[in-house]
């Protein structure tokens, strides 16, 4: 019987270092049973930016509502049962004709993690993080979202204690829809700034 | 509050956007940081934080997944030798 395929591939060195940090904190006690498989089961099936698209189709058909999100945006969303104990201030800037809003960390990986899960690999590179800031106009086009010389843009860039989220411009032509239809126009990268509806 | 929305018909959070993670050690040091965030740290995750900040200005260019890594190993040399019990 041939050995091929009982020998798995051999661990890079950043796997070695992710298995001696999980043999050492598994070993004081710091990760119980379960714990990792249900945060990433909650990360790739619940926490994502159908979370984030839910607080914009409401704010599209509630005015009330969208009131309240631009106003403290934290106590909206959890209005709708996101958010959690980390106690992070929620910022919901809306985008107008006039305006266009986006959102960077540039010092690490700050995100509306409870609205939009984890952030996309390029929000997390350098190039993104020190461009949106300097040249805004110009990386947006080359992301595939040129806006006109007249539109004011407003860069956020996150922070421990606050974190953004965009407020797309409902498209038109949407008026018929239901909330749930309209939710399912909303793209994580309308809700990040990087893009239109 | 009106009522609440349907998930059903909808994509699922991954495919309205990118796979959260690419390998398994992604989602595995994810899920430290975040076990030790809760336990060890009260969930309080600015200190993490700070060393994540750290990590990533030490190397820009390092995949980010790998100064998550650094960051959490720092983090764990911050912690007494012994869980309080």
């Amino acid at each position: 019987m041939s050995e091929r395929g009982h020998h798995p591939a051999p661990l890079s060195p950043v796997e070695r270092r992710v298995a001696a940090l999980e043999a050492l904190l598994t070993e004081r006690g710091l990760v119980p049973e379960g714990f990792i498989e249900e945060i990433t089961r909650r990360y790739e099936s619940e926490i994502g930016p159908l979370n984030g698209a839910k607080v914009v189709a409401r704010a599209w058909v509630d005015p009330g509502y969208k009131g309240r999100l631009l106003t403290d945006g934290t106590a909206a969303i959890a209005e709708l049962g996101f958010g959690g104990p980390e106690g992070d201030h929620m910022v919901v800037v809306e985008n107008t004709p006039d305006v266009h809003n986006v959102i960077v960390c540039t010092l690490c990986s700050c995100y509306p993690w409870p609205v939009l899960g984890l952030p996309p690999s390029w929000y997390k590179d350098p190039p993104y993080r020190a461009r949106m800031v300097r040249e805004p106009r110009t990386l947006l086009a080359e992301m595939g979202c040129p806006l006109p010389g007249d539109v004011e843009i407003r860069v956020w860039d996150s922070s421990a204690e606050v974190r953004y989220l965009v407020l797309p411009q409902r498209p038109a032509g949407t008026a018929g829809m239901t909330e749930a239809e309209l939710a399912g126009l909303v793209t994580r990268d309308s809700m990040i700034g990087v893009a239109r509806l | 509050m009106s009522t609440p929305l349907s998930l059903s018909g909808l994509d699922l959070p991954r495919r309205n956007g990118e796979l959260v993670f690419e390998s398994p050690w992604q989602s595995t040091v994810f899920g430290l940081a975040a076990a030790v965030i809760d336990n060890a740290f009260g969930g309080d995750r600015e200190p993490f934080r700070q060393q994540l900040v750290k990590a990533i200005a030490a190397e820009p260019g390092r995949p980010y997944w790998e100064s998550w890594t650094a960051a959490l190993e720092a983090l764990v040399e911050t912690l007494p030798e012994r869980p309080v019990p």
